[in-house]
This record gives C-alpha cells, sequence and structure tokens, in this order.
C-alpha cells in the first residue's frame, strides 16, 4: 500500500491575478478520515476540483492514488460536491445505477447495487420513483448513495453535511466510519467545526488559500493556550499574580452576582497551581473547569482573520468558493 | 469510449423515451390523417355558392352558366380519370381494357360529351370488371355554383348600381332568396355594352366573401372564354374547332446532357435524384435547429441543476461534450429518419412506389448518401459547438438569448440563396456558399447532384474542416471553463474563454 493517498506539493490556482489556492502541501494516508477546514472563499472547492483534475493547478504536484491526474484512477474516487443536483425526470435507481456505469461498473451490478443501496437506506420504496418527486433529505441521500455505489477507495466530499437535517446528518457520520472501517480513505470539507471534531483522524485548516494548520486536535490544541472557567461572586484580581496566568476575561453574570471567568495559561501551566491560588485569596467557586481550545476555537483563531466573504462578486472568489 | 456512449445514450433516451415524443410519433400521422379527413368532410360538406347574373347585354349569363357547367363536366372526367388509374387493375390499364371514353386520356369536347351523354353509371359498369378488391365506388364532384333566378326587385332595377342596392340585402344575409338554405354568395352584373374592347365597360362581381375565390375566378373565365368565342367566330372558326385547338399539347421530350442516350430522357427518376439534395438540405437546417436547441436548453439544465460537477468527478469534459453531442445529434436525426421511412412505406402502400422506389435508389445505389453524411456531420459539429458553448455559459435561456439572435441569423442566413444555389448549382452564389466554411455542408448538398468542379468542393471542405477543428477546440475550451462558473460570464470574457486564457 502507498505511503499517501493523496498527496498535494506546493499546489497554487490563480484566476487572473488573483490566487484561490497559495502554496498549498498536504498529504492524506489511506484509511484515515482527513478534514478539509475553511471558512467560505478559502479555497477549498478549487483544491478539491484540482484533485479531482476537472480543473489543472497553475502550478504544483498532485498525485492521487498514485497517479499525477486523478482522471485515470477516476473509477477508485466518489465524489460528492457542494453544489449538487439529480436529473429530475430519472429515476432513483436509475440515478444510482447511471453514476455507477459511468464509472465502470457492468448495467446489471450497477442496477443491483443501487436498488440494495437504496434499500440500505430505508428509501427502497422510492427507488422507482423520480427524482423530482422526491424530497430534499431523500434527494440528498440518493446523490450520496451514487457516490459511493461503486465501493471508492478514496471519498471526496465536499460540505456533505449541509441541507442535513440532524437525523440525517447523524446518519451521515455513520455511514463515514463504517467507511473507515472498512479501510476507505475519506476527505471532507466543512465549516461546521462539530463534524470535524467528532469525526476526522487529522485536518487541515485552510484561510485565502493558504494552508494555517495541518495535524491532529490534540496536535491544535497543544499549540493553543489552555484556559480555565471559573464561577464566583467574588473578585479574581489576585489570581494574576498565580503562576502561569497570562490572562483574565470576565465573561459576564451568569446568576445571583456569580459571573463567569475565563483564565487563559501559559503552554504548559499547571492548572493546579491556580486552584490552589483562588484557595489561598478565599474565593468562594461553584465552577473550576479546565476547557482545553475547541476546534471552533481553533479554527476563529486560525481561519477567521480575513476570510473572503462567500458573497464575493469576482469570478475568481466565485471559483474559489 | 464508454463513458461518451452511456452519456449519449441517456440523452438520446431522455428525449426519445419520453411520453412527449412517443406521443408526439403516434398523434403526428394520426394528425396528419385527421387534418386530410377534415379538410375533405369539410369540403364536402361546403355549401353550394349561390349566384345570380344581371346581363343587361342579354348575351353573357347563359353563356356563363354553360361554360361553368363544362367546367365541371371536364371536373367530373378528371376526376374519374384519378378514380381509374387507383381503382383499376393496372394490367386491365396497360392492355387498355377501359373503353372510350372511360379510359383516361386527354380531355377533349368530344370525350366529356360522349361521358356526360352516358352517365356515370355507365362508366362504372364498363370498369366493373377491372376493379381492384375492395375499390370504393367513384365519387362524383358536386354541383359546386348554382345559379338562382334573379330577384324580382333587381330585375326591374333602372340602373346597375340601383340593382347593386336592392341585391345588397341579399348578399349582407339580410334577405333570403325563397327556398335557399344559404345567403346569396355573388352578384354577377354584366353592363350594357361590356365586350373585349378595351374601352367597354367592364362586369362586376359582388360579393360579401372576399377570401374564397373560386366562383370569381370561374366567372372570369367564363367570360373570357365566350369572349374569345365571340372573336374566334368572327373569324369563321366554330366552336368545336375552338374546343379542340385548346387540347393541343405541344410534345417534348427533355434529355440530360451528362447522359448517354440511351439513358439520357428526363424522368421521374432523375428529378428526384435532383430534388432530393435540397430536400436533404433543408432537412439539415431543421435538425441543425431542433438539435441544437435540445443542447442548449439541456446543457443550461444541468448546469443550473449543479448535475455538471457529479458528472465532471466521473467523466472529462471532453467525453461530457462528445455525449451530448452524439445523444442530441441521434435524436435530431430519429424524427426525420422515422418521417422519411414512414413517407417512403406510405408511398409504397398507396401506390407510390415508382417514386418512391426512385427515392431509395437514388439515396442508395449511389455516392450522395455518404456525401450528406459526411457534410450532415460536418454541419451539425460546426453548429452544435456553438450552441453548447452558449448552454455552458448561460444561467437561464435569458441568458442565452442575447448569443441566439446572431446564432439564429448565421444558421438561416443561407435559406434565402438556397433556390438560387439549386436552380443554378454551379454558379457564383453557389461558389460563394461553399467557400464560407460554415456553409459549405449546405452548398456541397445542394450541388451533389450537378457534379462541380472537383477541385472546388476538395478546397472547400478541407478549408471547412480546418474551420471545424479550430471552432470545435476554441468551443470546447469555452464549454470546459464555463459550465462549472456559478455566475455565467460577460460576454467579452466570453471571447478570451475561447481563447484560453
Amino acid at each position: 500500500m502507498p505511503e499517501f493517498v493523496l498527496t498535494l506539493e506546493n499546489v497554487v490556482k490563480r484566476f487572473g491575478g488573483f490566487s484561490a489556492v497559495d502554496g498549498l502541501s498536504f498529504n492524506v494516508a489511506p484509511g484515515e478520515i482527513f478534514g478539509f477546514l475553511g471558512p467560505n472563499g478559502a479555497g477549498k472547492t478549487t483544491t478539491l476540483r484540482m484533485i479531482l483534475d476537472i480543473i489543472r493547478p497553475s502550478s504544483g504536484r498532485i498525485e492521487v492514488l498514485g497517479s499525477p491526474s486523478a482522471i485515470p484512477v477516476r473509477r477508485r474516487i466518489g465524489y460528492l460536491p457542494e453544489e449538487r443536483g439529480l436529473y429530475r425526470k430519472m429515476r432513483a435507481a436509475e440515478t444510482i445505477a447511471y453514476f455507477a456505469r459511468l464509472r465502470g461498473l457492468p448495467g446489471k451490478e450497477a442496477k443491483a447495487r443501487a436498488f440494495a443501496l437504496l434499500d440500505e437506506f430505508g428509501l427502497g420504496d422510492f427507488a422507482r420513483a423520480r427524482n423530482e418527486a422526491l424530497s430534499k433529505g431523500m434527494a440528498q441521500k440518493v446523490q450520496l448513495l451514487a457516490t459511493i455505489v461503486h465501493d471508492p477507495e478514496l471519498l471526496i466530499l465536499d460540505e456533505p453535511f449541509s441541507g442535513l437535517d440532524p437525523i440525517n446528518q447523524h446518519t451521515l457520520e455513520e455511514l463515514i466510519r463504517d467507511l473507515k472501517r472498512r479501510g476507505r480513505t475519506i476527505i471532507f470539507s466543512t465549516h461546521v467545526m462539530q463534524h470535524a471534531e467528532r469525526l476526522c483522524d487529522r485536518f487541515l485548516i485552510i484561510a485565502k488559500g493558504k494552508s494555517r494548520f495541518e495535524g491532529d486536535i490534540a496536535e491544535a490544541r497543544a499549540a493553543f493556550p489552555p484556559r480555565l472557567i471559573l464561577r464566583t461572586r467574588d473578585g479574581v484580581e489576585k489570581l494574576g499574580a498565580a503562576p502561569g496566568v497570562r490572562r483574565i476575561s470576565d465573561l459576564g453574570e451568569v446568576a445571583d452576582n456569580e459571573r463567569d471567568y475565563e483564565i487563559v495559561l501559559a503552554p504548559g501551566a499547571d492548572p493546579q497551581a491556580v486552584l490552589k491560588a483562588a484557595f489561598e485569596a478565599g474565593l468562594s467557586l461553584s465552577r473550576f473547569e479546565h476547557a482545553g481550545a475547541s476546534l471552533h476555537d481553533i479554527f476563529v483563531a486560525l481561519a477567521g482573520e480575513g476570510s473572503v466573504p462567500a458573497d464575493a462578486e469576482s469570478p475568481a472568489a466565485e471559483e474559489a468558493a | 469510449m464508454r463513458p461518451i456512449l452511456l452519456i449519449a445514450w441517456r440523452e438520446y433516451r431522455q428525449y426519445i423515451f419520453s411520453r412527449g415524443f412517443l406521443l408526439f410519433l403516434i398523434m403526428f400521422p394520426l394528425g396528419v390523417v385527421f387534418i386530410g379527413a377534415a379538410i375533405g368532410f369539410l369540403e364536402k360538406s361546403k355549401p353550394a355558392r349561390d349566384y345570380v347574373i344581371l346581363d343587361q347585354t342579354g348575351v353573357y349569363a347563359d353563356a356563363v352558366s354553360e361554360e361553368i357547367e363544362r367546367r365541371r363536366e371536364r371536373d367530373l372526367v378528371e376526376a374519374w380519370d384519378f378514380y381509374v388509374s387507383i381503382a383499376v387493375d393496372e394490367g386491365a390499364l396497360e392492355e387498355n381494357l377501359v373503353p372510350a371514353p372511360y379510359a383516361p386520356g386527354p380531355l377533349a369536347r368530344a370525350r366529356v360529351e360522349a361521358f356526360h351523354t352516358a352517365g356515370v353509371a355507365a362508366a362504372e359498369a364498363s370498369i366493373a370488371p377491372y376493379l381492384q378488391g375492395g375499390a370504393p365506388r367513384f365519387d362524383a364532384p358536386r354541383h359546386l355554383f348554382v345559379r338562382l333566378d334573379l330577384p324580382g326587385e333587381a330585375a326591374s332595377a333602372s340602373s346597375l348600381g340601383e340593382a347593386v342596392e336592392r341585391l345588397r340585402p341579399y348578399l349582407l344575409d339580410q334577405k333570403r332568396i325563397a327556398g335557399r338554405a344559404e345567403p346569396l354568395f355573388a352578384a354577377i352584373l354584366i353592363p350594357q355594352g361590356f365586350g373585349a374592347g378595351e374601352d367597354a365597360p367592364p362586369a362586376e362581381f359582388w360579393s360579401r366573401n372576399l377570401t374564397d375565390t373560386a366562383l370569381q375566378a370561374a366567372v372570369e373565365s367564363a367570360l373570357e372564354q365566350t369572349l374569345r368565342r365571340q372573336a374566334a367566330a368572327e373569324h369563321g372558326l366554330s366552336l368545336a374547332t375552338l374546343e379542340d385547338l385548346a387540347v393541343i399539347d405541344a410534345p417534348m421530350t427533355a434529355y440530360r446532357a451528362d447522359k448517354t442516350e440511351a439513358d439520357a430522357e428526363l424522368g421521374m427518376k432523375d428529378r428526384i435524384e435532383t430534388a432530393l439534395p435540397a430536400a436533404m438540405t433543408y432537412m439539415l437546417l431543421v435538425i441543425i435547429f431542433g438539435a441544437g436547441n435540445l443542447l442548449l436548453t439541456n446543457t443550461i439544465e444541468e448546469r443550473s441543476n449543479k448535475i455538471v460537477e457529479v458528472l465532471l468527478s466521473s467523466v472529462t469534459a471532453d467525453q461530457l461534450m462528445m455525449g451530448k453531442l452524439i445523444g442530441i445529434g441521434a435524436v435530431g436525426l430519429t424524427m426525420p429518419t422515422i418521417f422519411a421511412v414512414g413517407g417512403l412505406a406510405a408511398g409504397l402502400a398507396s401506390g407510390g412506389g415508382e417514386w418512391a422506389g426512385y427515392a431509395v435508389s437514388a439515396l442508395f445505389e449511389s455516392h450522395l448518401l455518404a456525401i450528406y453524411l459526411f457534410y450532415f456531420l460536418c454541419a451539425y459539429m460546426i453548429f452544435a459547438m456553438i450552441f453548447l458553448a452558449i448552454g455552458a455559459v448561460s444561467n437561464s435561456l435569458h441568458d442565452a438569448q442575447s448569443y441566439m439572435g446572431p446564432v439564429m441569423l448565421l444558421v438561416f442566413l443561407p435559406l434565402p440563396f438556397m433556390l438560387m444555389v439549386y436552380q443554378n448549382p454551379n454558379g457564383l452564389i453557389a461558389s460563394i456558399l461553399t467557400w464560407i466554411p460554415i456553409y459549405t455542408p449546405y452548398a456541397v448538398m445542394m450541388r451533389a447532384a450537378s457534379d462541380p468542379p472537383f477541385w472546388e468542393i476538395a478546397g472547400a471542405t478541407a478549408l471547412m474542416l480546418a474551420f471545424a477543428i479550430v471552432l470545435t477546440m476554441a468551443m470546447g475550451r469555452i464549454f470546459r471553463a464555463a459550465i462549472l462558473q456559478a455566475s455565467p460570464p460577460r460576454a467579452r470574457d466570453v471571447w478570451k474563454l475561447a481563447r484560453g486564457k
């Protein structure tokens, strides 16, 4: 098995004078769930389109499943784009079978798999329904099934959770975990951090076309200072002198004159020292919580600044979105 | 190749197996039959046209009604001849078993008179032994025009003007002539002094119906005949002689200079061979227009439905483009093929076997079919790529409209010149159109049966192929670049896309 399913080296994509992707490099190992995180307009979709060789990079190298282009290995890849639709007049099973055949499955097998998948995902009764008659959730399931029907080794899902209700989001999360258990590699882009936090083995944060972070959640947290949340009626000024305390922020009143405070510690500082200092100062605490940086915080910290607005009018910005 | 064929098959199925198309295929021949039957029924149920004549000369009124009756008699014999040609066994006709005056032939006065003297019943009896099985009975044409007596108040009018005023209520259906179910259709007034002279006052035809001119034409022709007879009589010619002169035809045979004497005589086969390229060219225009519109709407739908990115993850943009071109091209060919085959089959079934056979041999026993197919594919490729590119840069039909105007002009621009090319296939216009790459296919197809200079066709075809390749590349670039853009590119950016910038 190759070391990496996907490798990008210094990939650049320019639209006119605008760099949608700017020197991006990362690797995805076989069997991992890789999160591709970034705000709107960060260059996620452009990168995924380049990975699939739908558009060509301006410079840099991309290797997918050992091939310098995705085209020869397309049948081993499943892609669910962010902007997705179905042929309105086609039937659900027919649609799934059509995409299976486009990816090399023989006609009979494609049809059999389409019906089996629809049964498995609770859409057996709608197999012969026209796509225009399906609800939005059903149509999204059909799109997803059309992506996995040929049992791809590498799945690339662009914002797969967008538009799904909580139940279908849960179903999709389970499906992604199941595919990982079966040894498949999954790359998905999202800007909803909860999904990434729950699912990703590793992730990449991208903003303005540039990589801001690559690693797992532990590495990300380690790179960010730990925080403490305190709840008390008393003043916390004395804690500023405790060892390792960098900053104290008032988060506001909660109830009965009690207030929450966030204490940001220096990397490697001991929270127990702060607790000890609080006792020594005679503070009455109703909450003392050691909170590592959430992925959301990390994301906002890394990608939030100066991201390209989603409704940018230039065609290049649209491409990048 | 497989993905291309899969896409082509999906596109083809989408249209050909749609309820609308199947319904159209069933409805079209039914519609043609229904319209034909309806026209026949309406024609039969059309009331006879009543007319009156006020003839101040006292000479022409009876002559007009006699001439109209003579015309009806001739029409009846003409209808009889047609009936005999399809109802009587072919062998009996070839062996001249049908006796005169019932055998089809020239409508000479003596034959028409003999036919009427004997009557339709005798005519039917004469062909009874030779009728084909299941042949219907002869349906004699009705009297289309009925002359009525002039109403008393009009007859007693002191002038034509007064007569018109007295007849007007009848023409406007404010009054009816006794016993008639329909209003008076027309009044013909022949003034004193009417004749062939330049200063003679004209006859007047009064009617409320301005569209059905059959009676007016019949009266006019009857008056002309009468005037000519009078003139002929003044020159000492009898009526019979005049009738005999009228049926004289100059025998002439046309020959093709490009054939040997044995088979040079111009016949139906030659005419079909010459007309077929023109018919195919017009069909090409219709197919390109129809298929082009399908390509346009279909691409816009895929673009606006966001299906295209899913497709492009499975196939390349070039495969998608080729699949669509093949699938929709096949859709465009299906309908004319069905109608051509259906038309030939109907022709064979309805006794038109001769021309159907000639059409088949003109198509299959010469190089014409290969030429048609080659140039059809070239023309389709050129225009389909343009439509495809327009579809790729448009989010809606509204967006596409700004590009469609000039393209439609380009597609149909050669139409007015086609007749000139048809009549003079090796003339200047034909040559000019041949050398304009987008019209080369039309022009060459039109000229295919007239042996144009080889160098001209080879040169123009090479130019057209080079143009088609460049155009396909440019339109392909537009398609690939624009199909995934969320908003359509501005018109000025389309040129940049075409150049791959």
